[in-house]
């Protein structure tokens, strides 16, 4: 069963903890990392996959005074707004590309029965929407 | 040493910007002829506080510059460029491609009858290695104790006998494309054992199959050969799984991506060095450029050509002229897909199951 | 109860291993396809179900 333990909590100082992930690997791991080092309030954070064989990940990190926990949530949060507008883009490109594609198709199309020169004329155009 | 200026005299560092060398480090994986250097990214935010440059990360400044340039897609491939992410979650997304977006694939194999030379329990693996096409989406996890039902399981019979008709040889191979998919479920007498399917409703009623059957996404791949007199006669059951467990469910024939070339030229170039210099080139990236009055010029005009090889660094003086990098932050992704989904599907998939992994973490920390 | 003895012999089907055309054969029956002419036959496989992982 996937669980999520904070060791070091219990302590007086909350602003240093190690964080058990489990059925985590280097996918989750090294890219929280990179967004958590990226969060100036992170003195330090890094993680360690104790065994190759144990589906788990060590994460420690160490806070300039907030609670370790907090600044986790917030960097899995960060993390989510970034996935979440990687997705936006993407899926924005795919149909920016479609809809071009399917424009160049029809001016092939067009050109087809109206000659030659309509067809370079409307290529060009949608070649140079391509680049901007 | 009495002329030895104070260090309070001397000017102060330019704030909010990285001097030159810097920059390059950080936005750059120099390309030397011995070794690539400065693969890291620096990640610390606090790593250019000495020069008033803040390293850390805003979502606004990444909306600002993260771009994605679709370079083309069709049903089973697709190549884009990442432009303005780091390799930590761009490697995520390969990541997850490849071990973590679920497909459907057969995973139990009930052979009646195979008197073919191929072993049973090898025909069974490659049954499990075709690619089905069915959208995993439609399906649910089935659990070890649990049923076959329409919602986890997908059936196909194999039913396939040699024979030989006068000088002809009939079903010599067996293809994918005679896999016959059972939307009813098994047809085989229910064995309290081995459970067989138990299904609701027929698969083929369900809006989502109705219009396109499920099959094997290749009509012709060779699944065993037979002599006359051989047969095969066999049901399999494919369930939804993902690539970590076993390859067989992963979506991708591979995700892969790369940093794009930069091929700089330090030192004019002209007439001998630049032909050689073009002749070098296995991924002929250099052009001859006309500076007139007879002479000839170099430019690199085709750096995503190039492979990195390092030819062109190569020899005496040439790591000189030419500085080859590779930026680290511009990502040329290329995803193959199997089939079962289309690749800019399998890819936003992938994004998907990051987030829920984030998700998952907040859920159990609260 | 009935122990009348062991049961009558059944008829088995070979498979000729030559042209593969089915063969039913009686104890004594000469080991012959009588279609080809083939002397070799070989043994059915049983048809009990057997399971195997894909992996």
């Amino acid at each position: 069963m996937a669980s999520t333990k904070e060791y070091g909590a219990e302590a007086d100082d909350q602003t240093a903890s190690t964080f058990s992930l489990t059925e985590e690997d280097h996918t989750l791991g090294n890219a929280l990392r990179y967004v958590l080092n990226k969060d100036p309030r992170v003195s330090f954070v890094g993680y360690s996959i104790p065994h190759p064989s144990e589906e788990r990940v060590n994460l420690r990190l160490q806070t300039t005074g907030l609670p370790a926990r907090d600044v986790l949530k917030d960097g899995l949060q960060d993390m989510m707004a970034l996935n979440d507008h990687v997705r936006v883009t993407f899926e924005k490109a795919v149909d920016d590309y479609k809809t071009l594609q399917g424009m160049r198709e029809m001016s092939v199309g067009a050109s087809g029965r109206s000659g030659a020169s309509a067809k370079s004329g409307l290529t060009h155009q949608t070649l140079s929407t391509d680049t901007k | 040493m009495k002329d030895r200026p104070s260090v309070m005299d001397l000017p102060d560092l330019p704030k909010g910007e990285l001097p030159a060398h810097l920059e390059l480090q950080r936005t750059r994986v120099v390309c030397a002829a011995d070794a690539p250097s400065y693969t890291e990214s620096v990640q610390y935010s606090g790593a250019y506080m000495a020069f008033g440059v803040d390293n850390s990360l805003r979502l606004e400044d990444f909306k600002k510059s993260f771009k994605v340039e679709v370079k083309y897609i069709n049903d089973d491939d697709m190549e884009f460029d990442m432009i303005g992410i780091d390799a930590a979650l761009a490697n995520a997304f390969r990541r997850i491609l490849l071990a973590e977006v679920p497909t459907m694939a057969i995973e139990k194999v009930f052979i009646a009858n195979n008197t073919s030379v191929i072993q049973d329990e090898v025909l069974a693996h490659r049954l499990g290695m075709i690619p089905i096409k069915a959208d995993p989406r439609h399906f649910e996890y089935k659990a070890d104790d649990e049923n076959a039902n329409e919602k986890n399981t997908i059936v196909f019979k194999l039913n396939v006998v040699c024979t030989r008709k006068g000088d002809r040889v009939n079903n010599a191979s067996v293809k994918s494309e005679q896999l016959i998919w059972l939307p009813e479920g098994s047809e085989m007498p229910f064995d309290t054992k081995t459970k067989f399917t138990a299904f609701g409703c027929g698969q083929d009623k369900l809006p989502e199959f109705a219009s396109s059957p499920i099959c094997s996404q290749y009509p012709d791949i060779t699944i065993a050969k037979l002599r006359p007199g051989q047969a095969i006669e066999l049901e399999c059951h494919a369930i939804k799984g993902i690539g970590k467990t076993h390859a067989k469910w992963s979506p991708v024939a591979t995700a892969r991506y790369r940093m794009h070339p930069e091929i700089v030229l330090t030192e004019v170039l002209e007439d001998d060095l630049a032909e050689e210099l073009v002749a070098k080139c296995p991924a002929k990236v250099f052009d001859i450029e006309d500076l007139g009055k007879g002479r000839k010029g170099v430019k690199a005009a085709r750096p995503r050509d190039c492979t990195l090889c390092r030819e062109c660094v190569r020899g005496e003086d040439w790591e000189k002229r030419v500085s080859l990098r590779r930026l680290k932050e511009h990502f040329i992704f290329t995803i193959e897909s199997t089939g079962s989904l289309p690749p800019n599907v399998l890819f936003t998939e992938a994004i998907k199951i990051l987030i829920d992994k984030c998700q998952r973490i907040i859920a159990e920390l609260s | 109860m009935d122990h009348g003895g062991p049961a009558p012999p059944e008829p088995v089907t070979y498979l000729c291993g030559d042209c593969g055309a089915d063969n039913t054969l009686k104890p004594g029956d000469v080991i012959q396809c009588r279609e080809c002419g083939y002397r070799i036959l070989y043994k059915k496989r049983t048809r009990r179900i057997v399971q195997f992982e894909a992996r």
